[in-house]
């Protein structure tokens, strides 16, 4: 099962007011080929990924929020499962892209390449829907859950590793990427995330 | 930490518009914690560890809240690395409030590294800081801090000293 069949799948019948919040490397390539968009959040960096999806989801209640996390962002990190459990926002669905390997440092194994299991850390930290996704069919049966089931869900997909990168003629920065998506969510919530400023005032 | 800094410290929160704060249970801040955790004006997320808490007020800024972090001394240096790898390299703003443990008046021998660390660590991560040592000095220093966070999209940090932590 590859990264960007499971992408594909799932963006095709992704609304466009989902926020995708995505691992760096290859997640964030795939997310601007496939679905690029002012809600997605790309390229959030190892450990941060998941936890910052929290923050969405619990600011956002009325959202639904996506987590594309890959294994080693996620392995850095992981009491953000529990903390995921006890926060519980319904509106919250991970899936982590488990291809077994740091991709972007030459594909040097992580820890899920052993023993390790992300779906039985999750269930034991507490998150109640959690899963292993082993093949593409079985992925497609999910992305219902994955978009419209109430969270917090995490689905482990095993994924090939990356021979194929698909290549995004899109270039962005985090910054850009951070206007780009609060002047969404402004528009799109009604909300004044960035303040006015008059002279050495913030207009709060 | 007395009931006036207590009160001055939430009442500052709120005053400065913050509602939204992550929080590691500290010895120094269990009783403000414990206040925001029960204040329904307020959606308080306790994590598991600071560095968490970096990326939670920073999801919660992207949807529109504004938030804050009440970090330990020592957990500002687990937080380091998502302040620098989102916030200084995103640029997102938040609060955060942070008991000096380690300076000048403190007694507990286990805390004096942090009083290299912890200006050190501002300074490198280029987060601007204020020291309110007097209760009289908090409110102020959180609507300061949260002002110039808002307006330039970095943290500031408030370090509580003196007889906010050590009376």
């Amino acid at each position: 099962m590859k990264r960007s069949e499971c992408l594909k799948l799932l963006f095709d019948k992704m609304a466009q007011d989902v926020i995708v919040v995505g691992n760096v490397g290859d997640t964030a390539t795939a997310m601007l080929t496939y679905r690029p968009s002012d809600a997605n959040v790309y390229s959030v960096n190892l450990g941060s990924c998941s936890a910052m999806g929290l923050g969405l989801a619990l600011g956002l209640p009325q959202r639904r929020v996506v987590v594309l996390d890959g294994d080693g962002n996620l392995l850095l990190n992981l009491a953000v499962l529990a903390d995921i459990a006890r926060e519980a926002p319904k509106n919250l669905a991970i899936i982590v892209q488990d291809n077994e390997v740091y991709g972007a440092a030459g594909n040097m194994p992580s820890a899920t390449a052993g023993p390790a299991d992300l779906a039985d850390l999750a269930k034991s930290a507490g998150i109640k829907r959690t899963g292993t996704i082993r093949d593409l069919g079985d992925f497609k049966n999910s992305v219902d859950d994955i978009l419209n089931a109430p969270g917090p869900l995490l689905f482990v997909a095993k994924i090939e590793t990356e021979t194929d990168r698909p290549q995004s003629p899109v270039t962005y920065n985090p910054v850009e990427n951070k206007f780009k998506f609060v002047r969404y969510i402004e528009a799109t919530e009604k909300v004044r995330i960035i303040p006015q400023t008059s002279g050495s005032r913030v207009v709060l | 930490m007395t009931e006036q800094a207590v009160n001055e410290i939430i009442t500052g929160l709120k005053d400065a518009g913050v509602n939204f704060v992550s929080l590691l249970p500290d010895s120094e801040f269990s009783s403000v914690q414990t206040r925001l955790l029960k204040d329904p004006e307020m959606r308080c997320v306790s994590v598991s560890n600071e560095a968490i808490g970096v990326s939670v007020c920073a999801g919660a800024w992207l949807s529109g809240k504004v938030p804050a972090l009440l970090v330990p001394t020592s957990g500002l240096l687990v937080a380091s690395w998502p302040l620098t790898s989102i916030c200084m390299a995103w640029g997102i703003p938040m609060v955060l409030i942070i008991p000096f443990r380690g300076d000048i008046g403190d007694a507990h021998w286990v805390m004096r590294p942090y009083q290299y660390t912890t200006k050190g660590a501002l300074d490198l991560l280029q987060i601007p800081y204020i020291v309110v040592n007097r209760n009289t000095e908090i409110k102020a220093a959180i609507m300061a801090a949260r002002r110039s966070a808002s307006g330039w999209l970095y943290p500031q940090a408030i370090l509580l000293t003196g007889e906010v932590i050590f009376s």
